[in-house]
């Protein structure tokens, strides 16, 4: 067996000696030592380093003889067997030597000397390859980026943007500044949406009270500012120590705007305060303002006080006073009216009301609330009572015929009452004779006169051409059907009647949330044989539906802004539009 | 007696406390503690109309959360700063993982559930980001060590490198022998860059049809007989073998180190968009 030993060496013009010399036996011997077969002069090299061995089969045997090891392929080992067939690269220090065979099956080694160690572990630049470093731009440099990018876009831009800006130019917008909005403006203030500057006017200065009321410039204050402080009571050590915090922040409060009306809550209404808001105060009102006409409240369920209603005391001067609502409130409207009556399905005025139902409209069932209260436009509450429209197609005004023509008494209108009455002409042969004294068929009179009322009034027997004022106006009269005679400013008429569109004039009540209930669920109508009667629903009566603004269902929820206004103490809820509910 | 230095050796072996035990979960517990409070003053307290950052709640949450992540930033200092003693490394690590998990609770009731296209969302986006990240780092840093130390089977990654090139030189002498269009296929294996590929082939450790696959192919298909042939099929294989091995170690480095690329540069950023935040709250007051 014989190894081939081909030696590359460069000369320093570059030149590639190459020799090649045979080495009979099955063994040789590696090292820096000169009597190795092969000497490799390098100090990292032993002395005497390894030994390779040759069997039959053209397998090498590599075995390190020192204290080193070599490299076998890139890889630090001691011993290796190497085919010459596939071959290997081996490693001493800066020599490599290559093992294959040779065109005729002589196993060659081809010794080369390299720049560098074989030994040393790899190469720095390559490993930092195996690393992401190689594929990603570096950690620091995408940090300051994004980094700078961000306090540009989101910090920098609106604020020197907010700070050079034309304050007297209109339309020169902060830039930028939508990415700081923290939630979408409630819907009256949505046209804000980009003028953040519209509120927010001095940097780093809270939302004053002062700029709110630059547009809402006709609120009311709830109450006088130190009754609002006394009522507010001593704060609590908690809520004392967050506002200490607030005002050093500069906040305005409590009681500032922004307190109750948070912004930036979404597109929807402002929300309204939640009962505490109020309950704050008025829980306690008594203790704290002692003179205050108010009860406590808290809560509708638990803690408020009776229904208060503005009933009329007094018609011909108009007086009127606030009541506590209950099954024994009276009034005095000017009004003679029975509800009962009226209601009574099985009475004279339901057969009536069915008679001329075709006519009028009314149902076969007798005369319904809804026949005669007619609600306001908006639905939130009712018209007056009309004569003309609401009471005349039973109780007619009718008392003369003159051609085809049937004159009526002119409603609301004494001087116009005694002028038509004393000019009537006045004879037995009149078609309306029959009306007054003879006897007569129920609906008879309506289709003679050609009219809808199938009633006349009752006259009393005349004593001079024309009919009498006097009696007209008594109680036994047409008037006195429904009114009460009296003299004003010296001359005959009857007592002015008061029909009040609301009772509660602090709070707000709207008949159209209520449509799916009964007129009597809440009014007591058809039990009442009186107009005196305030047919009010009370507090225990609302309480069946309502209660406090944690109520489960099927209980409405109902916090205080339901029925009250802050704002708009005393007129303010009359102004109240149905959104606003 | 004799079995004192084998347990003594076990005691040792089992002494060592991973940063996530450290000190009997003393910072899980600190961190569970700061959950409990941040839950406990969100649903026991009912501030109107709604929960938000504009609470006096949320402007407590808000503060712990901003300090907590300047804190956590810090490590990046702490890190290199080599400290003797009691501010134990481990410890600030430890506390680091637990109080960063501890954020997604402290700021996310901080937001009351507000979110939106703008800064303040920008900024809670960012810092979940950052939280994911390193959620996918403690991850990794758990179960993939073991998978790089068996890949490897003691070689180092410089050895790699350097049996990759060995096997080069080797099959650039192999090749001298043959014609032109194989020598070509061993050209374009030889040519071949180890970390050529983007970041998607570094985690997916998946690269298509490469040239000494290629050459593999082909040269098998050329028959048997030839010895330079089968020597530079066999040498073709073994660089094969190598470099996937190669690609193997680059997919779980890229997997352990992948999560800071995102962790640090969403750092800096969550601290850019922290302070637009904050400044722009103050600023619009």
């Amino acid at each position: 067996m014989t190894f081939r030993i081909r030696e590359i060496k460069r000369t320093a013009a570059g030149r590639e000696i190459v020799r090649d010399r045979d080495l009979p036996g099955d063994a040789l011997s590696i090292g820096r030592a000169a009597e190795n077969d092969l000497h490799l002069p390098d100090l990292a090299v032993e002395p005497r380093h390894a030994r390779i061995t040759l069997n039959d089969a053209g397998r090498l045997s590599v075995a390190a003889l020192g204290s080193l090891g070599f490299v076998v392929d890139g890889v630090d080992a001691r011993a290796a067997s190497i085919d010459s067939a596939v071959g290997a690269e081996l490693g001493f220090g800066t020599w490599r030597i290559t093992v294959s065979r040779d065109a005729d099956g002589t196993v060659l080694l081809t010794l080369r000397q390299a720049d560098d160690a074989a030994t040393r572990s790899g190469d720095l630049e390559q490993k930092r390859g195996l690393s992401l470093a190689g594929v990603l731009p570096g950690k620091r440099a995408m940090s300051w980026l994004l980094a700078i990018v961000i306090l540009i876009g989101f910090l920098a831009v609106p604020v020197i943007s907010n700070l050079t800006r034309d304050r007297a130019a209109k339309g020169d917008a902060v830039i930028g500044d939508r990415s700081w909005n923290p939630g979408a403006l409630s819907l009256a203030h949505h046209s804000l949406t980009d003028k953040c500057e519209a509120c927010h006017i001095k940097p780093f200065e809270p939302v004053r009270d002062a700029t709110c009321l630059s547009c809402h410039k006709d609120l009311q204050d709830h109450a006088d500012p130190q009754r609002l402080a006394a009522a507010h009571g001593k704060l609590g050590v908690g809520d004392a120590a967050l506002w200490s915090i607030a005002h050093a922040f500069g906040k305005e409060g409590p009681g500032a705007c922004r307190d109750c009306h948070a912004e930036h809550q979404g597109q929807t209404r402002m929300a309204a305060p939640a009962q505490q808001f109020c309950a704050d105060c008025h829980s306690s009102l008594k203790k704290n303002l002692p003179d205050t006409a108010l009860g406590d409240a808290s809560d509708f369920a638990t803690v408020h006080p009776e229904l208060t209603a503005l009933v009329t005391t007094d018609p011909l001067s108009q007086a009127r006073r606030a009541q506590p609502v209950g099954p024994g409130l009276r009034e005095d409207n000017g009004l003679s009216f029975a509800h009962r009556l009226h209601l009574d399905p099985r009475g004279g005025v339901a057969r009536m009301a069915a008679s001329i139902g075709a006519m009028r409209g009314y149902g076969g069932s007798g005369l319904q609330c809804k026949d005669c209260h007619r609600p306001t436009e908006d639905g939130v509450r009712f018209q007056p009572v009309k004569m003309e429209r609401d009471c005349e197609g039973c109780h007619s005004l009718a008392y003369d015929r003159v051609g085809g023509v049937v004159r009526k008494l002119h409603h609301g209108d004494v001087p116009q009452l005694m002028a038509d009455l004393w000019a009537a002409d006045w004879h037995r042969a009149s078609p309306m004779a029959g009306l007054i004294d003879g006897r007569r068929r129920p609906g008879s009179a309506g289709q003679a006169m050609g009219v809808s009322g199938p009633f006349a009034f009752r006259y009393p027997a005349p004593v001079r051409p024309g009919l009498s004022v006097g009696a007209a106006l008594s109680r036994q009269g047409i008037c006195g059907e429904c009114h009460r005679p009296a003299t004003i400013n010296g001359r005959p008429g009857v007592v002015p009647v008061r029909q009040p569109a609301r009772y509660m004039m602090h709070g707000w009540f709207d008949h159209a949330d209520h449509k799916q209930e009964k007129c009597t669920s809440c009014h007591a109508a058809a039990k009442s044989d009186t107009a005196a009667d305030v047919l009010l629903p009370d507090l225990k009566s609302c309480r069946t539906c309502h209660a406090g603004e944690d109520a489960a269902a099927p209980k409405v929820p109902s916090t205080c802004a339901m029925c009250h206004g802050y704002h708009t103490v005393e007129h303010g809820s009359d102004r109240r539009d149905r959104a606003g509910g | 007696m004799a079995g004192t230095p084998a347990s003594r050796n076990r005691e040792y072996a089992t002494a060592h406390e991973s940063f996530l035990r450290h000190r009997g979960f003393r910072w899980a517990k600190v961190a569970l503690g700061l959950c409990g409070f941040s839950l406990a003053v969100y649903f026991l307290t009912d501030p109107r109309p709604r929960p938000s950052g504009s609470t006096w709640i949320g402007y407590t949450l808000g503060t712990i959360g901003a300090l907590l992540i300047v804190w956590l930033a810090l490590l990046g200092v702490r890190k290199r700063a080599i400290t003797p003693g009691r501010w134990s490394l481990k410890a600030w690590t430890s506390a680091h993982v637990y109080l960063g998990l501890s954020l997604i609770v402290v700021a996310t009731l901080h937001t009351g559930f507000q979110l939106g296209w703008n800064v303040h969302t920008l900024a809670y986006v960012l810092m979940m980001l950052v939280i994911a990240s390193g959620m996918f780092g403690i991850w990794a840093y758990a179960s993939l060590p073991r998978a790089l130390s068996d890949n490897r089977e003691q070689m180092t990654q410089g050895q790699m490198i350097e049996a990759l090139h060995a096997l080069d030189r080797q099959l650039n002498d192999a090749a001298q022998p043959l014609d032109r269009a194989r020598s070509d296929l061993v050209i374009a294996a030889l040519a071949q860059d180890y970390f050529a590929g983007g970041i998607g082939r570094r985690l997916s450790g998946h690269y298509p049809a490469y040239a000494t696959q290629a050459a593999v192919n082909a040269l098998s298909l050329a028959g048997e007989g030839d010895a330079a042939l089968d020597r530079v099929e066999k040498l073709l294989v073994r660089r094969k073998a190598m470099l996937d091995r190669l690609r193997r170690q680059m997919r779980i480095k890229a997997m352990l180190e992948v999560w800071l690329y995102v962790h640090v540069p969403a750092t800096m950023a969550l601290l850019a968009a922290l302070t637009a935040h904050i400044i722009s709250v103050f600023y619009y007051w």
